[in-house]
């Protein structure tokens, strides 16, 4: 059981900390960096799993540091060979994602290697691997625990079991989901019937569409790795995959965490970890870890030089569900804050400021898209609003409940 | 401090000003004593007064004196005295008491017979005798000047030269004063003490003025007389009247008459007036202002010398290796200055006595303890606090010295207001003791021991700490004049710990030793004058454990693991001849010859040949017994260099030299962390071997005032050590499949100019230099950059520094340090991507890019007490100012990864000026 141990990030987190100590004379600070170089590099992301489903192949390619991503790379053949003379093509379902064709999963004892061609005639290719060994998600629970800084909140933990010894490295990604209630819901919605000329007409009218009650679901974006090699049992036990702060308003009501669980091969965990690394400099004033180019096992097959960053693994998946409510590890406890402050309230002017001028209150609905609470009383200024997401939970999500969702 | 700088400029000018009119003086004395008169008239008029203050006496003097001339007022204070005065250049003026003559040595001391019977008979002995003598009363010298008869007449001699020897040993402690240079006026004949003060001179037959050269010792001229070969010995007094002007002095002439290349001394009193941060004094942050010696950058560890790695350097303190000589992450060294003596740098041509590096040897020499009184030595700074104490054991014969040093961190961290600093723990100390014992004329004996330690512990969850421990013994024994030999024992140890205590079970601690013992026998056989030939012998044995991890308690679920000790032995056999050609051609030849044997009990992994090591390419595990060979490597080490003298001040030197080293560290950091491990060569990584050519020109001028070197070098290495991106080196257990060896070249020009006395003294150095590395391979993971060499991360082609130091008054200096260097290179990113829904930086290759030149300007007052006789301690103030120009050096570039966006971030460590005030005493 066991994360990954990593000594040197440790021992450099110590000397990050070193840094506050010089403090007074030493500094960091953040600049702009400006790529004078840059270097247009193919990025492959392809894990084929033992699912039986469409497979998934991401290219893309590298932008600009002080430019905004990702940089998609269309028009590209890619084909997933097996050592049966099996072939596997792929199709572009939007830029730069590639689905198989055809539904398939990824058999045991079979050599898979990925062949990608892009619209500009290069040709790439992968070293070939095979399906990793399996191993089973025995339980994923959560539980009220303080993280290494001293905050509550709740761990999402995980144990697993595997048979095969040769199921070492996992990797694990998550797709949570979580129920939002607009705190200052009403049921009715300030609507503007008429802007000019002044006075504007507003009325109420009740909501058309639900926005009391909404779901979001957020990918994982953290690469997180764990391992059972330095450990003498072979399994993972409440290994820490998401820890979620106790004042983070997306565990205020029901909560659901579906965790994707895939064996890894050695050099498929040594990538994703070096890459963990690079990106997450715990540095260090001192010493830094030396960087260079991450070579994973994709690779130009015109030009040896040319730079490629990617992996291909064959991995097998198993995922597991979770859900709870805020009740069932906070009970009687207030509620985290809202993702945004619902205790601010506006009480625009309905009439123009100039004449000729926009009417504030209209304003405040149309283009802030500020939600009506209650009336003022006031004639001049009618209405009192509150931010969108206060009264409209769509701002935040999605209205419609997930297929998987159980309350 | 700009009031300083004004005044420093003032005083310039008033000097030029003044070279051509004689200034009068107004002073007025009411029963002072001449010295007091002589100090007013210093600070009134810039006049500088050189004497040794026991000739003037306690004599009070009363006088009014307005715009006289100077002469006039010097001739009143000196009417009632022996006293003569002097009028130099530059407002100086010497103060000589009349001359003293020492008749002849007893018989006693005399040396060899001289068996020669020929009878032809040369009179040049005879004839420079008594006129000369009487020419002595042209005072033009600052300094006493004895006159001494060296030998009997023998007119049967036919010898034109004969030789003088002797031994110097300082008034104040009756120790041996080493390293002091001994030249002739107007001659090419020079020698320098050895550690026990002895030397031997070849002198011409006749008169000759003998001159001492020391720091912090009195200059001393002596008229010898030579007729025959004799016994001539010195006692001298330190001079605290010149310390401060004395700043840079090499043993003079040895810059040009030495045979080695690319070497330097620097003795740690140089170092005080020095401006450096936080007001340490640091003899080897001194090294990294001489040309081919620097560093990774602000206050890291480690040096690179002329183009290599920091894993490239020896170390030694009093012949023991050092493997961290820093605290702090490299901020302070970890030597107390008042305890070093000296320490020499072999950069070019190291001597064959030396070996197991590819770059350089610090040889480091702690000071020896008084052995005729209780004394010590002590400052108070910022940070840290060094004392150091010596008293006599046996009188004259056996001494002990003490010291320590501490830092007051933790005090200055608890009173801070941040809770998680309040909690922090950052300390550092070193103590280090040192015996010495001159049992008889031809035997002592020295024991040295020496331990640091730093502790940090700035998380509540994790502590780390990093010591060094070292003892050595060292047997001088001399077997007669022309044999001597040298036995020293030593061991040394390095080791880290990290305990992680957090809230999971993931508790542990882990920790890293390297501990090696070395025997050593030197030998110097000298048949004649135009040999000495040194030889030896030394055996080392290793012991490293590269690193255990335990469960810190009984909930911690981590597994203990110990990656099983490494056992290596290294012997070396060598004999080198400094050969004297002729007068003007001086080679140094020698060979030293190494070996290295991996020693089990070990278990090798055996990987298929021409491919990566990996898992996939492991063959078999070999199990080797206690004791068993695993591999032997070694071979011969030339340390090839020859002198030629153009002229008596001008020489040209070349060298040649290869070396082994089969000791690597593992380190995955651009600069030194003290978390990097020592690897003994094995089976699998070999030893590294490093080649240099050097070619130098050597000038002094002005008798020595001046000197100048040009010495270039071309180098290349051989199976140095790299690591695959992103390698995980602490505890892995096949640390081989994450190790590339390649090899470096590197090539560069040193010019150093030294002005060496006056008022105005220091160094120049300009060093243009480039350092490369190659890793090349079939395989692509195995490649860096595709194979091509790439700068290296110590490649800074331009390099100036600059010292220097001027004497305002006798109390008063100014000094200042100048440093200029390129900046080094980085690996910087090039572009974005997304992956794994997150953003991540493509880094180009390696160090394709460079950070922003560095450069940084200090400045420093020292105040010397007053030279009151009678006060109980001497006192020296330190004022300095670190980074003047506030200059924000950048020392890493870094790029985080947060919430799926890139941010760069930029670190440096001094960026404002750092001003400092130390204390520093002696009694």
């Amino acid at each position: 059981m066991g994360v990954h141990l990593k000594f040197h990030s440790i021992a450099s987190r110590v000397f990050k900390h070193m840094a506050v100590l010089l403090l007074l004379v030493s500094c960091v600070e953040s600049f702009e960096p400006e790529t004078e170089i840059f270097e247009s590099v193919l990025i492959v992301e392809a894990t084929i799993t033992n699912e039986n489903k469409r497979q998934q192949v991401l290219l893309s390619r590298t932008f600009r540091l002080e430019e905004d991503g990702p940089n998609p790379e269309s028009s590209a053949q890619v084909v997933v060979r097996d050592d049966q003379q099996n072939e596997f093509v792929f199709e572009e379902v939007e830029a730069g994602r590639y689905l198989s064709v055809q539904s398939f999963g990824a058999l045991p004892n079979r050599e898979y290697s990925l062949s990608v061609v892009t619209s500009d005639g290069r040709t790439y290719g992968s070293d070939s691997a095979s399906l990793t060994a399996e191993s089973q998600i025995v339980d994923l629970y959560a539980s009220r625990e303080e993280n290494a800084n001293g905050q509550d909140g709740i761990a999402i933990l995980l144990d697993n079991q595997t048979n095969d010894e040769n199921a070492l490295f996992y990797r694990f990604e998550y797709e949570e989901t979580y129920k939002i209630i607009a705190p200052r819901w009403v049921s009715v919605d300030a609507v503007v019937v008429r802007d000019r000329p002044s006075p504007p007409i507003i009325v109420l009218e009740p909501k058309t569409e639900e926005q009391r009650v909404c779901y979001n679901t957020e990918l994982s974006n953290d690469i997180i790795l764990g391992d059972t090699e330095n450990s003498n049992q072979n399994v993972l036990t409440r290994f820490p995959v998401r820890f979620i702060s106790s004042d983070n308003f997306i565990i205020s009501h029901r909560y659901s965490i579906l965790v994707k669980q895939f064996v890894q091969s050695r050099e498929a965990f040594a990538f994703y970890e070096t890459l963990n690394e690079f990106s997450s400099q715990t540095e260090s004033l001192f010493s830094q870890i030396q960087p260079g180019f991450l070579n994973g096992n994709v690779f130009s097959t015109q030009n040896e030089s040319e730079k490629v960053l990617g992996f291909f693994q064959v991995s097998t998946v198993t995922s597991q569900r979770l859900f709870f409510d805020y009740e069932d590890f906070f009970l009687g406890e207030p509620l985290p804050p809202y993702a945004t402050d619902c205790s601010l309230e506006f009480t625009p002017d309905l009439l123009p400021g100039s004449p000729g001028g926009a009417s504030p209150l209209v304003q405040a609905i149309n283009s802030l898209g500020q939600k009506y609470v209650s009336s003022s009383g006031d004639e001049n200024r009618p209405f009192i609003l509150v931010n969108r997401p206060c009264g409209d939970c769509t701002a935040l999500g999605s209205n419609v409940i997930p297929d998987f969702w159980v309350e | 401090m700009r009031k300083y700088i004004l005044y420093f400029f003032l005083l310039f000018s008033v000097m030029l000003s003044s070279q051509t009119t004689e200034e009068t003086i107004s002073i007025s004395f009411r029963e002072q004593p001449i010295f007091e008169i002589i100090e007013n008239i210093e600070q009134e008029t810039g006049y500088t007064f050189f004497y040794v203050k026991d000739w003037i006496g306690e004599n009070r003097l009363s006088g009014d004196f307005v715009e006289s001339d100077i002469r006039e007022v010097l001739g009143f204070l000196f009417a009632k005295s022996d006293i003569q005065y002097h009028m130099g250049p530059e407002k100086k003026v010497y103060l000589i008491r009349n001359q003293v003559i020492y008749n002849e040595l007893p018989q006693g001391f005399f040396g060899r017979e001289i068996d020669s019977s020929d009878t032809s008979l040369e009179n040049a002995g005879q004839t420079g005798v008594n006129p000369i003598f009487l020419n002595l009363e042209k005072v033009n010298s600052p300094v006493e000047r004895r006159t001494v008869r060296i030998g009997k007449v023998n007119p049967n001699s036919r010898n034109r030269t004969s030789r003088l020897y002797g031994y110097i040993t300082a008034s104040s402690t009756g120790e041996p004063i080493p390293d002091l240079a001994l030249v002739v006026k107007g001659g090419t004949e020079g020698a320098v003490t050895n550690s026990r003060g002895y030397y031997e001179i070849e002198l011409p037959y006749g008169q000759n003025v003998l001159v001492t050269k020391s720091l912090g010792f009195e200059e001393v001229e002596t008229n010898v007389i030579m007729y025959n070969s004799g016994r001539y010995d010195l006692v001298l007094d330190e001079s605290f009247e010149q310390l401060e002007e004395v700043v840079v002095e090499g043993s003079a002439r040895t810059n040009v008459e030495d045979a080695t290349t690319g070497s330097n001394q620097i003795l740690s009193e140089e170092t005080k007036n020095i401006p450096l941060v936080l007001g340490e004094r640091d003899v080897l942050k001194v090294a990294t202002t001489l040309p081919g010696i620097t560093t990774a950058g602000e206050g890291a560890a480690g040096f690179n010398v002329r183009g290599g790695n920091t894993d490239q350097n020896l170390i030694l303190l009093d012949g023991a290796v050092l493997y961290n000589p820093s605290h702090f992450f490299g901020i302070f060294q970890a030597l107390n200055p008042f305890a070093v003596k000296d320490a020499t740098i072999y950069k070019g041509n190291i001597p064959a006595r030396f070996g197991g590096r590819l770059s350089s040897v610090f040889d480091i020499t702690t000071k020896a303890g008084n052995t005729s009184k209780f004394s010590g030595e002590a400052s108070l700074g910022p940070v840290t606090s060094n004392v150091v104490l010596e008293t006599p054991i046996v009188k004259d014969k056996a001494s002990l010295l003490v010291g320590g040093r501490g830092t007051y961190s933790d005090w200055i961290l608890r009173s801070l207001d941040d809770e998680s600093l309040r909690n922090s723990e950052a300390s550092f100390y070193d103590v280090i003791a040192k015996y010495t014992h001159k049992l008889n004329e031809n035997n002592s004996i020295s024991a040295t021991a020496y331990y640091s330690k730093d502790n940090f512990s700035i998380t509540s969850d994790s502590l780390f700490g990093f010591g060094n421990r070292m003892a050595s013994f060292q047997w001088d024994h001399k077997f007669n004049e022309k044999n001597k030999g040298q036995l020293i024992l030593s061991n040394s140890q390095y080791d880290f710990e990290i305990e992680f205590d957090g809230n999971s079970n993931q508790d542990f601690d882990i920790g890293y030793t390297i501990n090696e013992t070395e025997a050593k026998l030197n030998f110097v056989h000298i048949p004649n004058d135009r040999h000495t030939i040194d030889y030896g012998i030394s055996s080392k044995l290793y012991l490293v454990d590269p690193g255990v991890r335990n469960p810190l308690n009984d909930e911690s679920v981590v597994q203990p693991l110990e990656i099983p000790r490494e056992k290596g032995l290294e012997s070396a056999v060598y004999i080198s001849d400094n050969f004297k050609l002729s007068d003007k051609f001086l080679v140094d030849a020698g060979v030293r010859f190494s070996i290295f044997s991996a020693l089990g009990p070990s278990t090798q992994r055996i990987y298929e040949e021409n491919l990566p090591r990996s898992e996939a390419t492991l063959i078999e595990e070999r199990e080797f017994d206690q004791g068993e060979f695993i591999t032997t490597y070694g071979g011969p080490e030339f340390r090839i260099s020859a002198r030629y003298l153009l002229q008596p001040d001008l020489s040209v030197k070349a060298s040649f030299n290869n070396t082994f080293q089969y000791i690597h560290t593992l380190s995955n950091t651009t600069t030194v962390s003290p978390i990097d491990t020592w690897k003994l060569s094995d089976l699998n990584i070999e030893p590294a071997q490093g080649f240099q050519y050097s070619l130098g020109f050597y000038k002094n001028l002005q008798e020595d005032m001046y000197e100048l070197s040009l010495e270039g070098y071309y180098k290349t290495t051989e199976n140095v050590l790299d690591f695959k991106v992103g390698a995980e080196l602490l505890l892995n257990e096949e640390i081989e499949t994450e190790i590339l060896q390649g090899e470096g070249r590197a090539y560069g020009v040193e010019f150093l100019a030294r002005k060496n006395r006056g008022r105005l003294n220091g160094w120049l150095g300009y060093t243009f230099s480039r350092s490369f590395l190659k890793f090349d391979s079939e395989f692509r993971e195995e490649r860096i950059n595709d194979g091509d060499f790439f700068p290296s991360n110590f490649d800074r082609p331009h390099d100036v520094s600059l010292v220097a130091n001027y004497k305002l008054t006798r109390r008063f200096s100014l000094s200042t340090n100048f440093v200029y260097q390129t900046g080094r290179p980085i690996t910087f990113p090039v572009g974005s991507f997304t992956f794994n829904n997150s953003e991540f930086v493509v880094f180009s290759d390696r160090n394709e890019f460079r950070i922003p030149d560095y450069y940084r300007l200090d400045i420093g007052l020292n105040i010397e007490g007053n030279h009151k006789k009678k006060k109980f301690a001497h006192s020296f103030w330190t004022i300095s100012i670190y980074n003047v120009l506030g200059r924000n050096n950048p020392y890493s570039v870094f790029f985080l990864t947060e919430d799926g966006e890139v941010r760069a971030l930029q670190s440096s460590i001094f960026a404002i000026p750092i001003p400092s005030i130390t204390y520093n005493f002696k009694f």
